[in-house]
């Protein structure tokens, strides 16, 4: 029984077709990672998951529930029922590359908002959940009253894990984590995403780090122009891989 | 000096033996048609930065003739111009409300300050960095939440140092009610200067009113901005 699976999906810029039909599946606790080069589609693929790009098409379902959507008048799909995007959302929670943490709330407020006001838990229920996810991203009780600016980096972005976390979501998304990051600080947030595969939780990783898709993931996806070129466990995959366009990419990137 | 300040003291500050006036009727035009600017102008800059053209365009329009045209003038409009209209005499309603110098003058206020609101919040939404929009997107929120609890509150904050200096324009723009008969603080001042031909003390007590009501509106806003604005600070690492 698969935990996501996302079947054909088609997205379309003006002429420029940028995913060719990708589909990806991903059973409870499978770390999946999907690696390629810039402009590869792999950042609109993992947002279009969660339907921050509408896909042309293609079909995304959530523990065997099918998100039921519409064609609208530029060829995009859009949810049929707002509602069930909006539930589907808060099971597929985000991290993304740039934090997007609410700069006008403090840390904790950050973290217990969308409990609060999607999930409706009450304010001691989203505390005590915001608290206990701060602590498994690493930050104390000293840093929940800051605002994000008065954070490094690296902080910013392990609150950002833990207001995904705090969703308690299915899946978790992660549109390369790391990216924004000086190189110091790359290790705090890896080793925070390092845990939480260990506890089982189901993610599918957008990144470049290839240390993490070959020691963390179990399943490497390598796009190239909108297709999947080559996939499998991460051990055949980078180390022997059969496309000549991975053995490029490869051999460019530092291992 | 003294003369007119313990003769006229009371009209100055709130009553003169008829009406409200002075600083309790200038703070009343302030409030009154700040207030309401304030609240209308929420929905307004939602609708102002919305990507569909018939929601939006309206809004545009609005704002462009009332930032567009003299306060001024607006007044002379809302006073003169509507109640001479036979449509407005005709329906009992209208007929009391424009008939009121003070609702004529509110009611322009009102919507003068609601333009210049309305686009001053249209700014701050479109100043918030869009990941927090599409987090909130993310997480599940329904448009009501995002607007309510994330978007709003960003704008308002991001606003508020633009928005304390379009409530003391407002101050100094209440000057045009005496048009409308309304017994403000230079209503109070003209009166004083016919009475007493003392022109530069009649004048000058209003100008020092004005200035200390604009003091400690700059005061406010200052602690406001401590609250709200904590999160923009740079601090020390």
């Amino acid at each position: 029984m698969y935990k996501l699976t996302v079947n054909g999906l088609h997205k379309k810029y003006g002429q420029h077709e940028v995913l060719k039909g990708v589909s990806l599946k991903a059973k409870a606790g499978d770390v999946i990672s999907i690696i390629g080069s810039s402009g590869s589609g792999k950042s609109t693929f993992l947002r279009c998951i969660n339907f921050l790009e509408q896909p042309c098409a293609g079909e995304i379902s959530l523990n065997g529930e099918l998100l039921q959507t519409v064609l609208d008048k530029k060829g995009s799909q859009r949810a049929r029922d707002p509602k069930q995007l909006q539930k589907m959302r808060t099971e597929l929670s985000m991290v993304f590359q740039h934090f997007n943490l609410w700069s006008h709330m403090t840390v904790l407020e950050n973290i217990m908002e969308a409990p609060m006001h999607v999930l409706g838990l009450s304010r001691a229920e989203a505390l005590q959940r915001a608290r206990k996810y701060l602590a498994k991203v690493g930050l104390n009780e000293q840093q929940e009253n800051k605002y994000p600016a008065h954070l490094s980096g690296g902080q910013q972005q392990r609150v950002a894990i833990a207001r995904a976390l705090a969703m308690e979501p299915e899946v978790m998304l992660f549109d390369e984590p790391t990216s924004a990051l000086d190189p110091e600080l790359v290790g705090e947030v890896l080793r925070v995403m390092q845990a939480l595969a260990e506890e089982g939780r189901t993610m599918v990783v957008v990144t470049h780090e290839m240390g993490f898709a070959r020691n963390v993931s179990n399943h490497v996806i390598f796009l190239h122009q909108g297709r999947i070129e080559e996939e499998g466990h991460p051990a055949q995959v980078l180390s022997q891989p059969k496309s000549e366009r991975l053995q490029q990419f490869l051999s460019g990137s530092l291992k | 000096m003294i003369d007119i300040i313990q003769n006229y003291w009371q009209a100055w500050l709130w009553n003169d033996g008829y009406h409200v006036s002075g600083v309790a009727m200038t703070l009343w035009l302030l409030i009154a048609s700040v207030a309401c600017g304030f609240c209308l102008s929420i929905p307004l800059a939602v609708a102002r930065v919305s990507s569909r053209r018939w929601i939006s365009g309206p809004v545009w329009f609005y704002t462009y003739v009332f930032r567009g045209t003299p306060l001024y003038i607006q007044l002379l409009i809302f006073y003169s111009g509507v109640y001479s209209l036979h449509v407005v005499r005709s329906v009992d309603l209208l007929e009391h409300f424009f008939r009121e110098g003070l609702n004529c003058t509110i009611l322009a206020f009102a919507l003068n300050t609601c333009a210049y609101t309305t686009e001053i919040f249209a700014g701050a939404i479109r100043a918030i960095p869009y990941g927090e929009i599409e987090a909130a997107r993310a997480l599940g929120m329904s448009p009501w939440v995002k607007y309510t609890r994330i978007i709003i509150p960003a704008m308002l904050r991001r606003a508020l140092p633009y928005y304390s200096n379009e409530v003391i324009l407002m101050l100094h723009a209440t000057t045009v009610a005496f048009t409308a008969t309304v017994p403000d603080i230079l209503k109070v001042a003209r009166d004083v200067n016919a009475a007493t031909y003392a022109s530069f003390e009649a004048f000058g007590i209003a100008a020092v009113l004005y200035a200390c009501i604009a003091f400690a509106l700059v005061g406010l806003f200052r602690l406001c901005e401590n609250r709200w604005l904590a999160f923009l600070r740079p601090m020390g690492h």
